[in-house]
């Protein structure tokens, strides 16, 4: 593990699951992020969302709330600090493997 | 790369390819975009606030009582509708830390930039004995929400995406 200025990297297995990697990726760039929002951006069923957040939750990386917009209901996630804290070792790993490799890292990231 | 990692750290992270690395890279900063995109104010914004903001002031301005009612009401009604329409069409909010103290500051100097336009101008205006300078002076402030609030929109797109993927927090 080697800390990057970003945190330690450290290569998360839950998160670099395809679709967990996505939706962990909407959940970083978000305070919170609407159910549907999240259903629709991934192109998940509710079943198939619900089971990603589910496992992710168990993990401690994202909390479900449950409110309401007027009289509709409305489900949305977040990230957890753990979770964040996870995405962005992760992300560090990612660039290590990157630049070890000599390819390009993407723009706005630090070059290590 | 800078410095090595400690061998039993090294066997920990499994064999990733690197343009696998690369890829998922590109697909969290594609996720980041999509957030982005979904969170800016709609285009129809700037120019309801702007026409909105116009008439308001008009009607306000034309000191004709039944005028100055319905223009007041119309008001309250277009901005109510448009703040309804703006947060059910809200699914997502932002990570405040992407906007930052630039995005901050661009908001409050295109806002302040405004009030400035059109106060000053609208004093100016009185002052040399200009019929209707409140209306006169809200021209150049509409003009500027209908042509600077998408530019300020895209500023705060570029900025957001720039951001480091990791290390904003």
């Amino acid at each position: 593990m080697t800390d990057t200025g970003t945190g330690p990297a450290r290569f998360d297995e839950l998160i670099h699951a395809p679709t967990r990697l996505s939706l962990v990726s909407l959940l970083a760039a978000t305070e919170w992020a609407d159910f549907k929002f999240l259903r629709d951006s991934l192109g998940l069923s509710d079943s198939a969302l619900s089971k990603q957040l589910t496992t992710l939750e168990d993990a401690g990386y994202l909390e479900i709330r449950k409110s309401f917009v007027g009289k509709r209901p409305r489900t949305s996630a977040q990230l957890t600090p753990a979770g964040q804290q996870a995405f962005a070792g992760h992300v560090a790993a990612l660039q290590e493997i990157v630049a070890r490799a000599g390819l390009a890292v993407l723009p706005g990231e630090p070059a290590r | 790369m800078g410095k090595l990692m400690p061998e039993e750290e090294v066997m920990s992270t499994p064999h990733v390819p690197p343009i696998d690395a690369e890829l998922a890279l590109a697909e969290m900063q594609a996720r980041r975009a999509q957030v982005v995109d979904t969170n800016l104010v709609p285009r129809w914004f700037w120019p309801a606030v702007g026409g909105m903001m116009l008439l308001f002031v008009a009607a306000v301005e034309s000191a004709v009582p039944w005028v100055v009612a319905i223009g007041s009401i119309a008001y309250a009604l277009g901005i109510s509708a448009m703040i309804v329409a703006v947060v059910r069409h809200s699914r997502v909010q932002v990570r405040t830390a992407l906007i930052g103290r630039s995005g901050a500051a661009a908001i409050a100097l295109f806002t302040i930039a405004l009030v400035v336009i059109g106060i000053g101008l609208g004093f100016a205006l009185e002052a040399v004995g200009v019929p209707m300078p409140a209306t006169l002076a809200c021209l150049p402030v509409a003009v500027g929400l209908v042509v600077g609030g998408p530019r300020l929109m895209a500023h705060l797109r570029r900025l957001m995406l720039a951001r480091p993927l990791a290390g904003s927090r």
